[in-house]
């Protein structure tokens, strides 16, 4: 009988049931969690958002695993969840940054950009025939020296933070950064951050796996990190990689 | 599904037309008879000052050069908390164009809890003066941000230029020549304010199209303050 009524209310993304759940928008943060995590940390000298790709197979192209995008010079995005959803939130929010700079000649505010992109996911719990996205987003970035971070959920709320984690493992990478946040870090802090947060939920990481951007406070400009860059970092903040073990 | 939903028009507005009330369905050829429509003529000058920017503008409203259809025109109007823009050419457009940038504005500082830089609104301004249906408009743009004092000309094919001063309307050569070797950067805002009264009157002197007093608004990081004179020397 339980099953046969839940089913009802969850056949149409615009049905409320009786208790007031819209269960369309609860399969799809169902999906988020099942997707590997991605991780975002806001520090004083910039926006550091990072992600794992593991890969299902060593004869796939790792740069074919897009999980981090550059959306305009000032502003990246990461998520976690199904990948091919992400991307036409990319490109809501690329299309979105560009005509900010036609209509008013300045660069696009991440809160603005953010709330352009959860206005969009909202759409698609509200309309006829539609299906939530099955994704959330980390929105990084910074305007006029002041670094921002948002998420985006599959309901189409936006969330800033200090630093946060999305996916599979969420919990636990959200509990280590409660414990090792410091609002004084720099940079380079933030990095190790992000990846012995990744390292939290996996037990352990392979640096090669890691995808990492940093939006730096001072040049305001979206950079991917090297390969190199990334196991620099991820040996100082102490997390070898398995085979080293 | 709409269309609008699918082909996600809400995420893509158009830049060169406003959000609310959009060009569709004006006709861009309204109000082509030179004879028949009320035009400003006008002479309205913009200085920025050391610590706000003043906009100066005649009250004359004409027909065709001919008539004057109208003593007590105010054609200097604030548009956003720190800026204001003047009535130059077809009333019909000038007017209607800053209702539309008002409420751009307005929906701007609601949406994201500040106010849009004064560029952003140059930006704008020009953007729907080359896609709308304003034609024969050339306004003036003051205002005072936290990147300081800005005076734009709005030319009716939507160029945006900044300068220290800037003079538009039929009695811009008169008035451009009184500032002109007159302005100085360091001026205060009460010098800059007599300055806009000397060349709203050289030009109200010799311009058939501008006269009947004077306005004068005064924009600083507090707000717009906009004041009428009947005549011009009582601001001298």
């Amino acid at each position: 009988m339980q099953g046969n009524q839940q089913q009802a209310y969850d056949r149409g993304i615009t049905i409320f049931s009786p208790d007031g759940r819209l269960y369309q928008v609860e399969y799809a943060r169902e999906a988020v969690r099942r997707g590997s995590a991605s991780v975002g940390v806001r520090t004083a000298g910039g926006v550091v958002l990072a992600a794992n790709r593991q890969t299902r197979s060593p004869l796939i192209e790792q740069s074919s695993i897009e999980k981090i995008h550059a959306i305009d010079d000032h502003v990246g995005i990461a998520s976690a969840g199904h990948v091919a959803d992400a991307r036409q939130l990319v490109d809501v929010a690329r299309r979105r940054a560009q005509v900010e700079q036609l209509r008013y000649g300045e660069p696009m505010d991440v809160e603005a950009l953010t709330k352009e992109i959860t206005d969009h996911i909202q759409q698609y719990t509200q309309t006829g025939g539609a299906r939530p996205f099955g994704v959330a987003l980390l929105v990084g970035g910074v305007m006029d020296g002041e670094p921002r971070l948002f998420e985006t959920d599959p309901s189409g709320t936006p969330y800033e933070w200090q630093a946060v984690a999305i996916g599979g493992g969420r919990d636990d990478i959200q509990a280590h950064f409660e414990d090792e946040y410091s609002p004084d870090a720099d940079l380079a802090d933030g990095v190790q951050l992000a990846l012995s947060g990744l390292a939290e939920a996996e037990d352990s990481i392979d640096p090669t796996d890691v995808e990492v951007a940093t939006v730096d406070a001072e040049s305001e400009t979206f950079e991917t990190l090297s390969q190199d860059e990334v196991t620099e970092h991820a040996d100082a903040a102490g997390l070898g990689g398995e085979s080293d073990e | 599904m709409s269309d609008e939903f699918a082909t996600g028009n809400h995420d893509t507005p158009d830049p060169y037309a406003p959000e609310l009330g959009g060009f569709d369905g004006l006709d861009r050829a309204a109000g082509t008879d030179e004879d028949t429509v009320v035009s400003t003529g006008t002479t309205t000058v913009g200085i920025t000052a050391d610590d706000g920017v003043v906009v100066g503008t005649d009250r004359r409203a004409s027909l065709g050069g001919r008539f004057v259809s109208n003593k007590n025109v105010v054609k200097v109007e604030q548009i956003h908390p720190t800026a204001v823009l003047t009535l130059v050419g077809s009333v019909g457009g000038a007017q209607s164009f800053i209702r539309t940038l008002r409420s751009e504005a307005n929906l701007y500082e609601t949406r994201r809890g500040e106010t849009m830089s004064i560029d952003a609104l140059a930006t704008l301004a020009g953007n729907f003066a080359r896609g709308g249906p304003f034609r024969a408009i050339h306004p003036i743009l003051g205002g005072v941000d936290d990147q300081g004092e800005h005076v734009f000309s709005i030319d009716p094919a939507g160029g945006v230029l900044e300068d220290d001063y800037t003079v538009t309307g039929s009695g811009m050569q008169l008035a451009t020549g009184t500032i002109e070797g007159n302005y100085d950067p360091e001026m205060s805002i009460e010098e800059a304010g007599t300055l806009a009264a000397k060349a709203v009157d050289a030009a109200s002197e010799r311009d058939t199209a501008s006269g009947n007093g004077f306005v004068l608004a005064t924009v600083t990081s507090d707000g717009v303050d906009i004041e009428e004179f009947d005549a011009v020397a009582e601001a001298l």
